[in-house]
């Protein structure tokens, strides 16, 4: 059976949470619901950015994706605000 | 004052050429933190190491790109660029600006960030160096809303596309360059503004083959203006140039001493197809061999034009990084027409079905010309639902052995071997 919206959003932040480095890849949360497009595992991980579940981590080439509270930005806070 | 000692950077300030330790000292006398930017790229020079730290989370509310965080390691020593942040502001199309637009993005960086600047970055957008992450909010907020500019890509976003100035001075653009690159910005203003890729995706369009914004060389879709049918051709101007009566090149290179013009020599035995030759004072193309280099058509523009079917061929995979493995895109499409009586459509079309493949087998961090090196590009062909062609290959083959599709064998692989072995004896 399909997974929901929320199941799927679910899955990604676990697997957020779970990964040995705290910056993933787009391509780490396809395998979070494998029927769906990555284009849309792509939308549902941008929007639970503006949810604040998940931010963007880039290195100005590349754009990865953390939980807000595993990672630190460079000022030394939460990246969180 | 000089607030640190630069004695090798002062060095780059000697001799007949622009220096831009002297435009840094000179940024300097309103904006402080570009002393430390010479004082720790002396350091650096010394130290034959970089003192930057790039990328982090640094960027704008509902954004995932355009801007780039970059961080001094040295901190206590350069407090101006604890934090250097870059900016990255989309070009308008073509790249045109009225002066007032510069002078008020001028101001608007003087106010928010260093004043030091990039114009224009390899992607073409307007690079802003140096910003402190407070400031960034507030910047962006007066560039969209005053201004009325918008951020550009960066990371694993499309990045802002990017025309040559086409129609609107080029008689050659073979389509509307500014048009398109404005629709299919707007298009996909998500996958500007957010990531979506593997990697980075880079549209160019180029209104003929002379490629003004290197497209076949740099974007990972090129769009390069082309035409379908034959040259125009007016043989009195062939005559004028041939008696010396029209300067070559439009007069390009006119400031040398390069003898009387010799069609022979510069036109015929240059063409990279060899279709075309001189019968009595005439000149001949065979356009069916015509590669539409534009060779002829620059140097004898008065005389020679692209055709009246006029499209564009589509090159997939280019790349140009700094360190190893840059390559030319290759040929996919042939000719498309690129009409905006259709939005685009089958444009947008050939770019969503290079995504949805990419987007599945791309490795992270490659880009899509490499992704084609890695799976083939008969996989791609197919992918990209194009037969392949003669111009698709680029030598003779050097596998013996041809690997059959199932469903290019009649029967399949489930068909009656004792039947056919009826027919074909062993």
């Amino acid at each position: 059976m399909a997974m929901s919206l929320e199941e799927v959003e679910a899955a990604i932040i676990a697997k957020a949470n779970k990964s040995p480095k705290p910056q993933l890849y787009i391509k780490d949360f396809y395998k979070c619901d494998s029927e769906r497009k990555p284009r849309e595992i792509k939308n549902i991980a941008n929007k639970l950015v503006t949810k604040g579940e998940l931010m963007f981590w880039s290195s100005g080439s590349t754009t990865m994706y953390a939980r807000p509270d595993r990672i630190k930005n460079e000022e030394g806070d939460s990246g969180v605000n | 004052m000089p607030k640190h000692d630069t004695p090798m950077l002062d060095e780059l300030e000697k001799g007949p050429w622009p220096s831009f330790v002297s435009d840094l000292k000179r940024q300097a006398e309103t904006h402080d933190e570009c002393w430390d930017i010479l004082g720790q790229m002396e350091m650096s020079y010394r130290d034959k190491i970089t003192h930057w730290k790039h990328g982090g989370i640094v960027g704008v509310f509902g954004y995932g790109g355009g801007i780039v965080g970059r961080y001094s390691d040295m901190p206590k020593e350069f407090p101006g660029v604890e934090h250097f942040h870059t900016v990255r502001v989309a070009q308008p199309s073509g790249m045109y600006y009225s002066t007032k637009n510069l002078r008020d993005l001028m101001d608007l960086w003087g106010k928010y960030g260093s004043g030091m600047t990039n114009f224009h970055g390899s992607t073409g957008d307007l690079i802003f160096l140096g910003c402190r992450t407070e400031a960034l909010e507030p910047l962006f907020w007066d560039l969209t809303h005053d201004l009325k500019q918008d951020l550009g890509g960066s990371g694993s976003n499309l990045r802002t596309p990017s025309c040559c100035l086409g129609e609107s001075r080029c008689e050659w653009s073979c389509y509307d360059t500014q048009d398109i690159c404005y629709a299919l910005t707007m298009h996909y203003q998500d996958e500007v503004h957010r990531p979506a890729f593997p990697y980075k995706f880079k549209f160019k369009f180029s209104g003929c083959a002379n490629d003004c914004v290197a497209a076949i060389a740099r974007s990972d879709f090129a769009v390069i203006g082309t035409w379908k049918d034959d040259i125009q051709m007016d043989q009195a101007a062939v005559k004028e140039y041939m008696a010396g009566n029209y300067p070559s090149n439009a007069g390009a290179h006119a400031d040398g001493d390069w003898g009387a013009f010799d069609i022979q020599k510069e036109v015929i035995d240059l063409c990279p197809t060899e279709c075309m030759w001189m019968e009595g004072d005439e000149l001949k193309i065979d356009n069916s061999e015509c590669t539409r280099c534009m060779h002829c058509i620059n140097v004898m523009p008065r005389a020679l034009r692209p055709g009246k079917e006029k499209g564009a061929t589509i090159c997939i995979g280019a790349k140009a990084p700094i360190l190893d493995g840059a390559q030319f895109a290759t040929l996919v499409i042939p000719f498309a027409k690129v009409s905006k009586d259709n939005n685009y459509e089958n444009i947008i079309d050939y770019i969503e079905l290079i995504w949805d493949w990419w987007m599945e087998v791309g490795k992270n961090r490659e880009r899509v010309g490499e992704t084609i090196q890695r799976i083939g590009l008969p996989t791609f062909l197919s992918v990209m639902e194009v037969d392949p062609i003669p111009q698709h290959v680029r030598e003779p083959r050097s596998n013996p052995y041809i690997f059959w599709k199932e469903e290019e064998v009649p029967g399949g692989w489930e068909r009656d071997v004792d039947e056919f072995r009826r027919k074909h004896a062993a």
